[in-house]
């Protein structure tokens, strides 16, 4: 649901409630418990003299905190920073005790506000006013969190359309029903009146819809007079409801039915955990513990045919909600590595959290153990439908999938395109991969320069990390090379260079050849089709074009040409192309233009290259080092399946195609009728043309 | 995603196609076709469809009349369905609900109700004699809490209702909000008629219409910086519109798959998917490929079709270095959409390239963190990795511990007070050894006593331990007797004090160094 009412709660909370509640304490017990499990050297010394010790009793009020603090527990550990719980008690006057802050949104921090407000107090009659206390609730309501403000002034369409919903519930100790009545109506005046401010103002959102929950706190013994109602339609903008809860043994599943409903919560219980029995080391136990999480997380195995999955559903001993029961796997150890098909994870946290059986689960999967879960289908068979596993601190529900799959039977990698291609260069895939791996940035980092996330950094990487990537081993003569020419292919795709790290390239480019001046054999056998019954010298002549390319494709710094023109000058190649990166230079367009700059006169030529000095620079010339760094390569191999080009085959295509424009046929004998062929055919038509014109205007 | 073709089997369904004119102008037999027969025609269309673009899908034929029977279940062999199709026999009356719960009843027992489906219901245009009950089940369906109808569906379906009417017809315009009331219920859906009078032509152009709609494949690109391969994905992926807490997603998937880094498997930790799909190559011209399995006798030199098995593509490098070093790529699909792309295998030899597709937005696996955070580590200071590959940043740590972490106190529930008390009497009997943990679970106690506000607590402890103090058998430490008299003083004098000072152990001669 959108803008759900539990984003926002308030409690208010009576604080004059000293009553007693009814719940006592046996403080003689624990010095009885002594004597009784003493050691047999000091057998029933149980002293007859000794004073008996009060018992201790809870008021109403310590019900109530704790109470509510067990209510905050199972919210904030389901759902931190997306669901707001704030506080205010009222005695005489009335005390904020939180804020919408998510610093506030914790059990230590509010375990510290309620010690520094103290036991509850006595009032004067009359002196309470809860009220005031609802008034101070509906104007927290009416103030912001912080998402909601992010999104209301987002600038986005959405943002006009932020609904302010929320809930407040307040805890005090009502006589009767005519009381209730009151309390409903003067707080609907209210909200009504606070909406009217809140909508004049700028910082403040009217409520769209508010849940009024009066919590009627009853001491232990017989039931409350008042029956459980609820008002579902006061108005448009309000609901109401009273509900009883009673201290004692019944508070705590009360509650649990109250968190459920409020935050669409269920409850699973995990049954059959082998537990050590705490006495006995070497006998063990099953054990069940119960979770709540989201019901969504059971959406999977409920939604559907109600009989097929009844028998999952019961009720816990002295609960009134269904709790779905799944049973406990042995885990394997190797879970976590591989990838689970999971179609949801939310958060859980564990009921009866410091029972003994339930810390036992829980440390299990802090430890970093993942646990699967098996449901029983009515058929009597079994499947896994949920997993257990803890990620960096918090526990999750996984939910798996438990029907047939539609990706049955997928036909193998190897079945399509590409399937049957074995050269792929997959070890050196396996490199990229790695060099290219995320991590998350910490946020001092996050404020880069240049307004780039991390995300985009990375695809920027992964592009300069592909710019020449041969995807077989057939297609490259370079890569096959190994390690004769590392490191040059490791350091050129990085964004800088040291001085260092050029005259390591520049060694590796000297090192080939010299190489090739001793008539050495390339170092790896040449792998594929292209290397066979191939010359030395033509070998040796494929892979300086090729690593001329990668050069030409890896200009990223004035430091990175350096290592272009010392290629260029052991080639005794003087010029060295650069292409700008603004000009989209297409190797057609390249060729051509270096074509038709063949054929020019020398005039020409110098006025070539002065026309267009920004394209082709002679590499004598001094560029300003600003300019060289924006220079980029041309958008030249999108090595995808149509990379089997390279250059060699570009230039022999090229060579071949000019062989053939040579021993063309003579234009005039091909169009010749008769041996006869018309002269200056184009001047007729224009002719024809002109007077067929000149005709319609007339 | 798996479709159920819907075919209404009714006596209706056997009339002619045009009942106003019997003898039509036309000199061919069309006239004297049955709308069941254009039924088939439709639906074998849709089949060939299956046959030629959606190999990978899952098809099956329910026919409905006042009952409904799965002619032929869930299959890949739409040839099978085919044949199915033309020895379908004609019943009794049209009830489109007794239809529509066989379809739900039949993609549940199947596919559970997480997966996406599509149901054809092709009808003669004529709620009929069924109308009647139609309309009162369509209502009871709202004051019985939708126990029995079953629309909307329990999975997330797409209802198509496919009218063999001509557009004309009085009863197909009764009929027509009926059908519109359905497709309102269910949420998702399209009523096909005929444009122009019944034909074996209109009726072929509306089934087009069909496809075009529903059962188009998708195509698009996978690139990886500069690398990039035509892939389709298998099912084809739907958009994505949900509601989340502070805004209404709308997001569909692009025709560009872009890889943005890598990550290794452990560490994405088997995140939640929306969906997830094969990615599988597509030849250059843009034809999804299935190649014949290699017999390992033969020679691979096959027929010419082998032809696109041997064009390199980037799929397969890609699905080859992820299961060699056992990571996921992350990828991009769409604004703000993310997902993974893995190696996976079927528990077969067979092993494929995934993709698993996230909810969208940038803060959907909470161990992850913000997706748009995430960049290449080799860019950072110090590699989070290590030298060695031994470290991981993931996953993210949360900031606050969770209650199940903290050893927070819950007294709502009978014993949980008792047990920490006990817990304190515990160690005060081993005190002094105990020392360091008895003052821990003293201020423990403690402070959870002030702040739900039960002083009472305070003063009943400090009996017990006064008591305590007194039962200490001659043989204890001289310590312990200190201690305990320190701690109950100091619970009585809480008041007297900052309460949020915690009680320490007090320094004695015994206590040794400290």
């Amino acid at each position: 649901m959108t803008f759900p009412t539990s984003h926002k709660t308030v409690f208010v909370m009576d604080h004059s409630l000293t009553t007693s509640s009814g719940v006592k304490l046996e403080m003689d017990s624990f010095s009885k418990s002594r004597s009784s499990s003493g050691s047999n050297s000091q057998p029933l010394v149980q002293p007859m003299n000794l004073i008996p010790l009060l018992p201790v009793t809870k008021s109403l009020w310590t019900c109530a905190v704790e109470a509510i603090t067990e209510y905050c527990r199972i919210v904030w550990d389901i759902f931190p920073g997306t669901r707001l719980i704030r506080f205010i008690a009222v005695d005489k006057t009335t005390h904020k005790l939180s804020s919408w802050n998510l610093e506030d949104q914790s059990l230590t921090n509010l375990m510290n506000a309620f010690m520094m407000l103290g036991p509850a107090k006595n009032v004067g009659v009359g002196k309470l006013d809860l009220l005031k206390g609802l008034r101070a609730a509906i104007e927290a309501l009416t103030e912001p969190s912080a998402i909601q403000h992010e999104k209301r002034t987002s600038l986005t369409e959405n943002a006009t359309k932020v609904l302010n919903k929320g809930r407040i519930i307040l805890v005090t100790k009502v006589d009767c029903e005519e009381e209730v009545k009151t309390l409903k109506e003067k707080f609907h005046d209210t909200l009504l009146h606070l909406n009217k401010i809140a909508a004049s103002t700028d910082n403040l959102m009217a409520i769209n819809h508010c849940d009024l929950v009066l919590l009627n706190l009853w001491p232990e013994g017989p039931g409350c007079p008042i029956p459980r109602r609820s008002w579902p339609d006061v108005s448009t903008i309000m609901s109401c409801e009273l509900t009883n809860i009673q201290g004692g043994t019944a508070l705590a599943p009360k509650l649990c039915n109250l968190v459920l409903k409020h935050y669409d919560l269920a409850s699973t219980t995990v049954t059959g955990i082998p537990m050590k029995e705490e006495q006995n080391a070497s006998s063990s136990a099953n054990y069940d513990v119960e979770l709540f999480h989201p019901a969504a997380a059971h959406a999977a195995i409920l939604k559907g045919i109600p009989a097929e999955t009844a028998h999952l559903k019961t009720y816990r001993e002295g609960t009134d909600y269904e709790t779905v029961t799944l049973k406990w796997c042995t885990p394997r150890s190797n879970a976590s590595i591989e990838l689970q098909h999971c179609s949801s994870a939310y958060r859980i946290t564990s009921v009866d959290v410091n029972s003994r059986p339930s810390s036992c689960l829980t440390n299990f999967l802090l430890n970093g153990r993942w646990v699967m879960l098996e449901m029983p289908r009515k058929s009597g068979s079994k499947v896994i439908s949920h997993m257990l596993a803890c990620h960096g601190g918090d526990i999750y529900i996984h939910t798996m999938y438990t029907s047939r799959s539609i990706l049955e039977d997928p036909p193998s990698i190897s079945e399509g395109c590409g399937g049957r291609v074995t050269d792929y260069r997959i070890p050196d895939f396996g490199e990229l991969i790695k060099a290219n791996r995320l991590a998350p940035y910490p946020d001092s980092a996050l404020e880069s320069d240049d307004n780039t996330t991390p995300l985009e950094k990375s695809r920027e990487q992964l592009s300069r990390h592909t710019k020449y990537w041969p995807i077989t081993l057939s297609t490259t003569s370079l890569f096959t090379l190994g390690s004769q020419i590392e490191p040059l292919t490791t350091l050129m795709l990085k964004e800088t260079l040291t001085e260092a790290e050029v005259i390591e390239c520049k060694q590796v480019i000297l090192c080939l050849m010299s190489m090739e001046a001793r008539g050495d054999p390339l170092p790896s056998p040449m792998a594929g089709q292209r290397g066979k019954g191939m010359k030395r010298e033509d070998q040796y002549r494929v892979v300086w074009t090729e690593l001329e390319q990668y050069l030409q494709l890896h200009l990223h710094s004035a430091d990175h040409e350096k290592v272009l023109e010392c290629f260029m000058e052991c080639h005794n190649k003087v010029e060295t192309p650069e292409y700008k990166g603004d000009d989209k230079v297409d190797i057609d367009q390249a060729l051509k233009e270096l074509d038709d700059y063949n054929y020019m006169t020398e005039r020409e030529k110098a006025d070539f290259n002065l026309s267009s000095g920004t394209k082709h620079t002679p590499a004598e010339l001094p560029i300003p080092d600003s300019k060289r760094r924006r220079t980029a390569p041309p958008p030249l191999a999108p090595m995808g399946r149509s990379s089997g080009v390279s250059l060699l085959t570009l230039w022999e295509n090229k060579v071949a195609s000019e062989q053939s424009r040579r021993c063309l046929e003579f234009q005039g004998r091909l169009k010749a009728e008769d041996n006869v062929t018309k002269l200056y055919v184009s001047l007729q038509k224009d002719k024809d043309k002109d007077e067929g014109s000149r005709k319609k205007t007339t | 995603m798996p479709t159920v073709i819907l075919l209404d089997v009714s006596l209706s369904m056997s009339r002619g196609v045009d009942i106003a004119s019997p003898c039509p102008e036309d000199e061919n037999v069309e006239g004297l076709m049955l709308r069941k027969d254009l039924a088939v025609h439709g639906c074998n269309i849709l089949l060939d469809h299956f046959i030629q673009h959606c190999k990978l899908e899952f098809a099956s034929l329910i026919v409905f009349s006042s009952v409904y029977k799965v002619l032929m279940p869930f299959t890949r062999d739409f040839e099978s369905i085919k044949t199915a199709l033309n020895l379908v026999e004609e019943c009794d009356k049209t009830s489109i609900d007794v239809g529509l719960v066989g379809a739900a009843q039949h993609i549940l027992e199947e596919w559970g109700n997480g997966t996406p489906c599509q149901i054809v219901l092709v009808t003669d245009g004529n709620a009929g004699t069924g109308q009647h009950s139609l309309q009162k089940s369509m209502m009871s369906s709202h004051s019985r809490g939708a126990s029995q109808f079953p629309l909307p569906f329990p999975f997330p379906a797409k209802l198509t209702i496919v009218c063999i009417a001509n557009p004309t017809e009085p009863c197909l315009q009764t009929s027509k909000p009926l059908y519109q009331r359905l497709i309102e219920l269910n949420g998702e859906g399209d009523i096909l008629v005929p444009d122009g009078s019944l034909s074996k032509k209109t009726v072929t152009e509306m089934f087009d219409q069909l496809i075009k709609n529903n059962f188009s494949s998708y195509s698009g690109t996978l690139h990886c910086g500069n690398l990039s391969a035509p892939v389709t994905l298998s099912p084809p992926p739907q958009p994505y519109c949900r509601h989340h807490d502070f805004e209404v997603m709308r997001v569909s998937v692009d025709s560009a798959i872009q890889v943005l880094g890598f990550l290794n498997t452990g560490d994405v930790s088997s995140p939640p998917a929306f969906s997830r799909h094969l990615v599988l190559p597509l030849s250059a011209k843009g034809d999804m490929v299935m190649l014949p399995k290699v017999d390992p006798g033969s020679d691979d030199e096959g027929g010419g079709g082998n032809d696109e098995g041997k064009i390199p593509s980037f799929c397969v490098l890609l699905h080859g270095g992820l299961k060699r070093e056992n990571m996921v790529a992350l990828c991009q699909v769409g604004e703000n959409w993310h997902g993974i792309l893995y190696s996976w295998a079927d528990n077969k030899k067979k092993s494929n390239l995934m993709l698993s597709l996230f909810v969208p937005g940038l803060d959907v696996i909470p161990w992850m963190g913000k997706l748009s955070y995430l960049g290449p580590a080799s860019q950072l200071p110090v590699n989070p990795y290590g030298p060695s590959d031994t470290s991981s940043p993931f996953p993210l740590k949360v900031h606050e511990k969770k209650s199940y972490a903290l050893n927070c106190v819950v007294w709502v529930r009978q014993g949980g007070l008792q047990s920490d008390i006990q817990k304190i009497l515990r160690h005060a009997r081993k005190l002094p050894d105990k020392i360091q943990s008895f003052y821990k679970e003293l201020n423990r106690v403690r402070r959870a006593a002030l702040s739900y506000g039960f002083g009472e607590l305070l003063e009943g402890l400090a009996n017990v331990l006064e008591r305590e103090c007194t039962l200490l058998p001659s043989t204890a430490h001289p310590d312990a007797a200190i201690q305990l008299q320190h701690a109950y003083e100091a619970l009585r004098n809480s008041d007297k004090k900052d309460i949020r000072q915690n009680i320490a152990p007090l320094k004695t001669t015994f206590s040794g160094n400290d």
